[in-house]
């Protein structure tokens, strides 16, 4: 870490070319500051996310998780039920897929769970996912 | 073995602002805020809307700085993705 204190140049803009310590394995470069969502830790894994959200129910899935008309080529189905916070937490990390739902429709759940936007049914399930452990 | 590759979220998603060598990132998806130190955000850049594994960050982020590492860069470089990947802020593919 000497290195970067050394470097009096921290513009974001060099006109040299800077020292960046990269740290060791075990050294914290990321702090959260977490809006104050009234949820336990139990209920973050039990809360639910709809895919798609109930307004737009019956939509299809693109593998890419944007919301696609009924029957569209390529797109899934909307998931058979609602994915729980656990499940889309073991989802989201490359984990498998929840029980009943094949990988390739996990993978277009998983990427509009990641396209939630707050306000939308399930935002404050993924938020509260999104904490650090 | 394939080595993991991250993504970031694109540019539009965050909001970021300098803070005398800190730098405080708004996450619009997860209305979550984080301070990053460095090597965090140069690895974000790095990444930009391009996904790639730790020997490829590692290799962009050395085309524009001179890097200080240790015995294993890029095992310290798999640490700070590590890092990000909990805060919610890079994903695998």
């Amino acid at each position: 870490m000497a290195e970067a204190e050394d470097n009096s140049d921290q513009s974001a803009r060099p006109s040299r070319r800077m020292v960046l310590a990269l740290g060791a394995a075990a050294a914290s470069t990321v702090v959260t500051i977490r809006p104050a969502l009234a949820q336990t830790a139990g209920s973050v894994m039990n809360c639910q996310i709809p895919v798609p959200a109930p307004q737009a129910a019956g939509n299809y899935i693109a593998p890419d998780g944007s919301l696609v008309a009924p029957g569209t080529p390529g797109a899934f189905p909307p998931a058979p039920r609602p994915i729980t916070g656990e499940e889309a937490k073991l989802l989201l990390s490359g984990g498998p897929s929840p029980s009943g739902m094949d990988s390739q429709s996990a993978q277009a759940y998983a990427n509009y769970i990641r396209r939630l936007q707050a306000g939308m049914s399930g935002f404050t399930c993924y938020a509260s996912l999104q904490m650090p452990r | 073995m394939a080595r993991p590759r991250f993504v970031a979220d694109a540019p539009d998603a965050v909001r970021s602002v300098e803070l005398e060598g800190l730098t405080a990132l708004y996450h619009r998806p997860s209305g979550m805020t984080h301070i990053l130190a460095p090597p965090a955000p140069q690895i974000l850049d790095a990444i930009g809307g391009s996904p790639a594994d730790a020997a490829e960050i590692l290799k962009r982020i050395g085309e524009r700085f001179d890097l200080a590492s240790g015995e294993d860069a890029e095992a310290a470089i798999e640490a700070r993705l590590a890092e990000l990947e909990a805060a919610g802020l890079v994903r695998r593919l």
